[in-house]
């Protein structure tokens, strides 16, 4: 759990950070969303003392930061960036193993951790172990930045705008890997980001900044829901705000069960969101479509009339699947 | 360049060729050094008058050896003062006396050794230390600049992500900051001892033996053959150890 | 207002302070060969002399200290107040210890001195950079220094060994300087006119430039030393028979070897810079120059070329500097020049010949760096300012 009280950053006579508390429960995902020079890196920065904060408090699993050694501190809590930051003189496998070493792990522990990450990332260790950083495309680079952070089994993980610089396709992919690493380790996360989708995706909360300042948190939905000023609603995607709202919510928890009409000819996998239902329903001139498993097997149907009525979304759905 | 089916191989025997050319300048420099007295007639033909045709008054081996002396204890003087005042001045507390440094590395590149030489006989008298001391002198600055410019040229991600790891500051510098700057580093290294084996050859006009007796010598004596011994080793000894460290500087981290 | 203390000139000023009190000021020989005995500060300048040499670093110390309004203008001119003050200094210290009787005896700098203005030339570094001033403005504040010492020098400081050696063959001294110039003005001369057509055929032809490059790499590993040396036969061959040559004075010693062997190392740095010059201009300007319907020479001659002057320059600049170094060593075969007072003083064990041989070479080295490297920045803002207008 990591809780900010009141806390601050002065630069000289900026305010970078101007007196924001948010809290994020153990196991949960926060992103912190804003325009660039809202001061939403120099808020995570901060909780890893990169930046010494000037006033409030920070308290990381109980105990305020600024009573730990800034080094044992960072040892316990993950970094990824942008740039990756990976050390080029160093292959795959070593750079994943940097904080194990510095915690002097036994060698054949932290061999076998590094396996086990590179696994987890989708990086065949017979492939990429013996890799180095220019060697890997961006998106290889950013699973090794991951893993890096992952490696000691760090108390919480902080990320600043691991995918920024990626191409969509392979965002997206990191995106689904971040989301499936989530669900099965459940790290407490702090992620930074200027992609409102990418931060609707993820996140649990959300905490838009603006100016230093914090304008409106809560859960996505919330969010969506009800925007508490232009700022968020324009940040929100304004007239698309219904669109990401459906995208929140997944096909199998609203299809109906297969009836007695033909199946539509038009399919989509169960795991799909009702935006791209909407979007398969549009694309192919259809009201129906039919909903399939894993397997391709029929297992229900949505309707567009089904679809307009439930993307509104119930109580229940407001913790996000 | 079009790059064929063979392009790798080719690359790949050049670059193991490239693996043995300090093998074969040091093998040559040795040759030379023990062949010197038995090539009378080559002498012969390079200086027809002279009543003596190889320099006698040491052994070539022992002239090599401290011609080697006098650059390996500069040398050692310059990269241990040349790289500790490159660490001192890229660190916070010694960030004030960067851009004096920078500024007295480029300026100091100015000083002929001759002159720096000529101004060390009267502090130090004749012999071994004016010359070691002007070589120093004369060699820190392409340590001094390639230090500060190695070690500000490191990637400033990988620098935060060392310090988000939980680095101490010692661990930052020894195992990210210097390995990242090492060919750098190396590179004005090489370029200092290069050019220091040459002009330690100075050394001899101030009564510090080296490989520059014969050079002096045959000068004075007007004995083309002597000149030519000195010069054959001296040039022998320098591409040699360039070679070596090229090879290791391209064997450093770079794939 | 700076807030926080200038650590440098404030180490700068207690260095000094220890230099003054912890080495000799001055040292007094009673003729050219004996070695001096040296004297402390205080014996040397007298005590006030002493107390002033002393006030003036421990004010540049408190000025370093705390802020206060025009700080740097304020050390700057302390500084500059220091190196005026010293050569009247070296006179109190002539009066107490030259007697009248001891025509031979003879004044030098001691340690203290040397060291004091070294470390002064530091400041002077650190407050151009500080204040950013121009070369220019610096160079006249130089130049008003310089005076103040030429002065006391030609007027008051007879005693001083560095007068008495110039005094004594000051014929000699002019000479060779013409010598040392016009040595090195030759050779660079001729080295740029042949190293940037060696660069341009290289260009033409890149089969061969890995080779240029290893033979031009390779020449510059021969010692200079022995450079001038292997000359000597050849041409001494070349001048005993070709009558032609022999007439324009070529021969195994004197000038011809040392302006080849000068050549020849000045080729280099040339070739190398004038190569990355004409490579490192930026391709999208090029792109953009044949886009616009340029021949490849217009290219050359109206784009590429003036934007690879500074780095061309900038060879240049190492070539003189190299040079002007080189021909010292060149006084070793009869090439003359100030090199001669080198090896002569080291000879006759003579020190302050040595230092009038060593000392003007090193002035001019700094002079030649600072206005070719004052021309490249105009020749770099005359690019800018061309870009600009574009």
């Amino acid at each position: 759990m990591i809780e900010l009280y009141n806390v601050s950053k002065r630069f000289g006579d900026t305010l970078a950070v101007d007196d924001i508390s948010f809290t994020v429960p153990e196991g949960k995902f926060c992103a912190l969303v804003g325009t660039s020079g809202c001061g939403k890196s120099t808020t995570l920065r901060m909780i890893n003392r990169l930046t010494a904060h000037t006033g409030g408090e920070i308290v990381l699993d109980g105990q305020a930061i600024n009573a730990y050694d800034p080094v044992q501190l960072r040892r316990r809590i993950g970094y990824a960036i942008q740039d990756t930051g990976l050390f080029p003189h160093w292959n795959v496998a070593r750079n994943i193993a940097t904080v194990p070493r510095l915690l002097k792990w036994p060698a054949g522990r932290v061999r076998q951790r590094v396996d086990e990450l590179m696994q987890m990332l989708g990086l065949p260790a017979a492939e990429f172990a013996s890799k180095y950083p220019h060697q890997l495309s961006g998106g290889q680079a950013q699973r090794v930045g991951v893993a890096r952070a992952l490696a000691a089994d760090p108390y919480m993980l902080l990320m600043d705008e691991p995918f920024g610089a990626l191409d969509p396709i392979t965002r997206e992919t990191l995106q689904t890997m971040l989301s499936g690493l989530q669900a099965r380790l459940h790290k407490t996360v702090v992620l930074v980001t200027h992609d409102m989708d990418e931060a609707l995706r993820l996140a649990d909360h959300l905490v838009v900044m603006r100016e230093g300042k914090i304008v409106q948190q809560g859960s996505p939905l919330a969010l969506l829901q009800k925007p508490e000023s232009e700022f968020v609603n324009a940040l929100l995607g304004g007239l698309e705000r219904g669109l990401k709202q459906a995208s929140l919510t997944r096909v199998r928890d609203h299809m109906t069960p297969l009836g007695a009409m033909l199946p539509a000819h038009s399919r989509i996998p169960d795991r799909y969101t009702l935006r791209q239902a909407l979007s398969v329903m549009l694309r192919d001139h259809c009201e129906r479509v039919t909903v399939v498993d894993q397997h391709d097997v029929p297992v229900g149907e949505l309707s567009l009339r089904k679809l307009v009525k439930k993307a509104r979304p119930e109580k229940d759905d407001a913790s996000g699947s | 360049m079009p790059l064929g089916p063979d392009a790798l191989p080719a690359q790949d025997k050049r670059r193991f060729a490239r693996g043995f050319m300090p093998a074969v300048w040091l093998g040559l420099l040795v040759l030379a050094g023990w062949a010197m007295p038995l090539a009378e007639s080559l002498w012969q033909w390079v200086a027809p008058d002279a009543r003596q045709l190889v320099y006698q008054r040491a052994t070539f081996f022992t002239l090599l050896g401290r011609h080697t002396l006098t650059v390996g204890l500069a040398a050692a003087i310059t990269v241990s003062t040349g790289i500790a005042a490159g660490i001192a001045v890229t660190r916070a507390p010694g960030r004030d006396f960067m851009p004096l440094v920078a500024q007295l590395a480029s300026l100091g590149q100015t000083f002929p050794p001759v002159a720096v030489l000529a101004l060390a006989v009267p502090a130090l008298g004749f012999g071994l230390l004016p010359i070691v001391v002007a070589l120093s002198l004369y060699g820190l600055l392409p340590v001094v600049r390639n230090t500060i410019a190695g070690l500000q040229g490191v990637d400033a991600a990988a620098i935060t992500a060392a310090r988000a790891m939980g680095m101490t500051a010692g661990q930052r510098l020894w195992r990210v900051e210097l390995p990242l700057a090492a060919p750098i580093i190396l590179a004005g290294v090489r370029t200092s001892i290069t050019v220091n084996i040459a002009t330690a050859a100075l050394g001899a006009t101030v009564g510090a033996s080296n490989l520059g007796d014969p050079i002096i010598a045959g000068i004075v004596n007007g004995n083309t053959a002597y000149v030519l011994q000195g010069a054959l080793m001296i040039a022998l000894l320098a591409l040699g150890v360039d070679s070596l460290l090229s090879v290791w500087q391209r064997h450093m981290w770079r794939t | 207002m700076q807030p926080c203390p200038n650590r440098v000139l404030l180490s700068l000023a207690v260095a000094m302070l220890a230099a003054l009190w912890g080495l000799d000021a001055v040292s007094v020989a009673p003729n050219r060969i004996v070695a001096g005995t040296g004297y402390p500060l205080w014996q040397a300048f007298g005590w006030p002399g002493a107390g002033l040499a002393t006030l003036l670093p421990v004010v540049m110390a408190v000025l370093a200290t705390y802020p206060v309004r025009h700080r740097d203008a304020a050390l700057l001119a302390v500084s500059v107040l220091l190196l005026a003050l010293m050569p009247f200094g070296l006179m109190l210290a002539a009066h107490g210890w030259i007697k009248p009787g001891m025509p031979q005896a003879r004044l030098s700098l001691g340690p203290a001195c040397w060291t004091v203005l070294f470390l002064l030339s530091l400041c002077l570094v650190e407050l151009r950079l500080k204040m950013r001033l121009a070369r220019s403005a610096m160079a006249l504040w130089l130049a008003g220094v310089a005076g103040v010492w030429w002065l006391c020098a030609a007027l008051w400081l007879e005693p001083l060994a560095l007068v008495q050696e110039f005094q004594a063959r000051s014929a000699l001294f002019y000479r060779a300087l013409g010598e040392h110039l016009a040595l090195v003005g030759v050779a660079v001369g001729t080295s740029i006119v042949l190293g940037i057509a060696t660069a341009l055929l290289i260009r033409r032809f890149s089969v061969c430039q890995p080779a240029a490059f290893a033979l031009l790499n390779f020449l510059q590993t021969v010692p200079s030393l022995a450079l001038f040396g292997l000359l000597l036969a050849p041409l001494a061959w070349l001048g005993a028979n070709v009558e032609w040559l022999a007439a324009l004075g070529v021969s195994g010693i004197g000038w011809t070897p040392a302006l080849l062997a000068l050549t020849i190392y000045s080729l280099l740095p040339v070739v190398r810079n004038t190569c990355i010059a004409l490579e490192a201009v930026n391709p999208a300007v090029l792109d953009a120059a044949s886009g616009m319907g340029m021949r490849p020479a217009q290219r050359f001659w109206q784009v590429r070329l003036p934007l690879a002057l500074p780095v061309l320059l900038e060879g240049v600049r190492i070539t003189t500097v190299q040079a002007i170094g080189l021909t010292a060593v060149a006084a070793l075969i009869g090439a003359g020049g100030l090199g001669d007072f080198i090896f002569q003083g080291l000879g006759q064990a003579a020190m302050d010949m040595v230092l009038l041989g060593a000392l003007p070479i090193i002035a001019m080295a700094l002079i030649a760096d600072a206005l070719l490297g004052a021309l490249a920045d105009i020749f770099r803002r005359e690019a800018i300012r061309q870009g600009d207008a574009l």
